[in-house]
């Protein structure tokens, strides 16, 4: 015992969290492939999302997604259909082997510039070898649109592509403060987040509370989603709950990248019903949030 | 006597304890493992000895950096790029990925661990990763060519022309703008969004794959002052 401490002692000096027992495979990493800071020594699942882990480590290289839509040019009311072409970034050959990834093997968001179009859903893939899609754009302008999928043998691919729709273009959006309750399908979602006030590069935990809680289910796998997009389209982030039981907390980590304003969308699911909210979280830099501090006494 | 054992293994401990891992380990992230593959293709045909910036090839170079390398990296001012990821396709795209930007941001954050030596990629491997990027050596600038277009304002082309790649020209420095093909159909297709584009990291922006332009198609979105280069598809 004494001598347990004393390791952890000297681990915690030695800046080191203390030693794994040492293991049969010692030097093999099994990671998860989605939550790629979920890794353990041994084989097992995710304690987050319960997917299988993975052992080694591929280098972490970018696949190459195209995406081609038709008819041309897209008009904002009416249908267009899109087609995902996934090729690795080695030979540039068609890749048509992929992981399921919480139930679905391509996860596809599409954004509006005006922040008022979120759409998540799952392009099937053909024998073509190509994911399908059809989708009515509903206005003109700029879309994002991120395509998550997982080749197999390589690292998931979280992937922006850009979708101009001709037409007068709505304004972009310009987004204050709101953490207000949402009334979504058939539950409550309030957020508060950890520090108050979120800070560029530094961890924020988003905790949602849901009323009524009875019947929660996972939605793909996971106790929820969210996508996170500064006002601007530049940064998207997709994450999977950090801490969630099926009860009515359910937490989300994220490192907002810049100090600018972004929103979240966050998806649950209730008795078999998916529901859809979102909330605006301005995020400020460090140095410009402490100038603002009234002083402290002395 | 066993106590005394375990006091000179301490004191060893902290002796051969490098100075810089006094923080608290919380990422299974480690610069051997996945750190270093990330800089040897995105960081170090800079930022090594001899070249245009400090070196971060080795850990203990890169270790008092690292808070700063955080936030050079989310804010995109590294590595500098100068274009948003997404709009536009290129095969010379030296942006990091999602999963680089979570990656190093875990490690800076979690006390920089340095891992195991055996994780640490081959010499080989480093030179060969250096290499692909787009500023090793002159590649940076090996776009310009004869029949490129220089294209201002809104303009407009006369005549057909595969396009293989962008060169910026007079970026304005705090310079955000989008670039669009509209073509005569009324069909548009995103070609650059330059985002902290400067003059001092110039470079051409290639194309995945050529873009056939019919004639009559605008190029719009270039600012006043400044120009791009239309590099054409080498003809054979
Ligand atoms: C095209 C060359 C180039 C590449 C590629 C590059 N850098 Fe740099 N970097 C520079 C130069 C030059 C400076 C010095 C900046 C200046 O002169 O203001 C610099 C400065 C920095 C700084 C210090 C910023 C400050 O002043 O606090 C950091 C940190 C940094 N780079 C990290 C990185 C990382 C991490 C990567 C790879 C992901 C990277 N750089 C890729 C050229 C480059």
């Amino acid at each position: 015992m004494r001598a347990a401490l004393l390791s952890l002692i000297l681990a915690l000096v030695a800046g080191q969290t203390p030693a794994p027992l040492p293991s049969q495979n010692a030097g093999d990493v099994y990671i998860c492939p989605m939550d790629p800071d979920v890794r353990s020594n041994n084989p097992g699942k995710c304690a987050r999302c319960g997917m299988a882990l993975v052992a080694g480590l591929p280098d972490p290289v970018e696949y190459h997604l195209d995406l081609s839509i038709s008819p041309r040019p897209i008009k904002p009311g009416q249908p267009a259909s899109l087609l995902f072409a996934v090729h690795d970034p080695w030979k540039n050959r068609p890749v048509t082997n992929f992981q399921v990834v919480h139930e679905k093997l391509f996860h596809m968001f599409v954004v509006s510039q005006d922040l008022e179009v979120f759409l998540h859903n799952h392009p099937t893939l053909g024998s073509d070898g190509l994911f399908h899609y059809d989708y009515v754009f509903p206005k003109a302008g700029m879309y994002r649109v991120l395509g998550d999928f997982y080749p197999d043998g390589a690292t998931p691919q979280l992937i922006a592509k850009t979708v101009i729709v001709p037409g007068q273009a709505p304004k972009p959006a310009t987004l204050a403060r709101d953490y207000s309750a949402k009334d979504a399908e058939n539950l409550t979602v309030e957020l508060v987040t950890e520090p108050q006030q979120p800070i560029s590069g530094a961890k924020t935990q988003m905790i949602f509370r849901v009323k009524p809680a009875d019947g929660l289910e996972k939605y793909l796998g996971a106790w929820g989603h969210m996508l996170v997009a500064s006002a601007d389209l530049i940064d998207m982030i997709h994450e999977h709950p950090f801490i969630a039981d099926g009860g009515p907390q359910i937490q989300f980590n994220v490192i907002f990248p810049r100090a600018k304003n972004y929103r979240v969308w966050v998806q649950f699911q209730r008795k078999g019903v998916v529901n859809t909210a979102h909330f605006d979280v301005p995020v400020k830099e460090l140095g410009n949030y402490i100038a603002r501090l009234p002083p402290q006494p002395n | 006597m066993r106590k005394c054992r375990l006091v000179f293994i301490f004191t060893v401990f902290l002796l051969s304890a490098p100075a810089f891992t006094h923080d608290i380990i919380t990422t299974p992230v480690t610069w051997n493992r996945e750190i270093s593959r990330i800089f040897y293709s995105r960081c170090i045909a800079c930022h090594r000895e001899g070249g245009m910036a400090f070196s971060l090839l080795d850990y203990r170079e890169a270790f008092p950096w690292r808070t700063a390398i955080k936030e050079e990296i989310l804010e995109r001012r590294m590595p500098p790029w100068g274009a948003v990821k997404g709009f536009g396709d290129f095969r010379n795209d030296q942006a990091l990925t999602p999963e680089q930007l979570e990656l190093v941001t875990s490690w800076s954050q979690g006390g920089s661990p340095e891992g195991e030596a055996k994780d640490l990629p081959s010499k080989d491997k480093l030179e060969e990763m250096m290499k692909e990027s787009a500023w090793y050596g002159n590649a940076a600038h090996a776009g310009r060519q004869s029949g490129e277009i220089i294209a201002k304002g809104d303009f407009k082309l006369t005549n057909s022309f595969v396009l293989d790649g962008l060169f910026p020209r007079n970026v304005p420095q705090s310079g955000s703008f989008q670039i669009i093909a509209e073509f005569p159909d009324g069909r548009i297709e995103p070609l650059l969004w330059l985002e902290g584009y400067k003059e001092q990291f110039a470079h051409v922006f290639l194309l995945q794959t050529p873009l056939e332009l019919p004639a009559g198609t605008m190029i719009t979105g270039i600012p006043a002052g400044s120009s791009i280069a239309l590099l054409p598809a080498p003809k054979d």
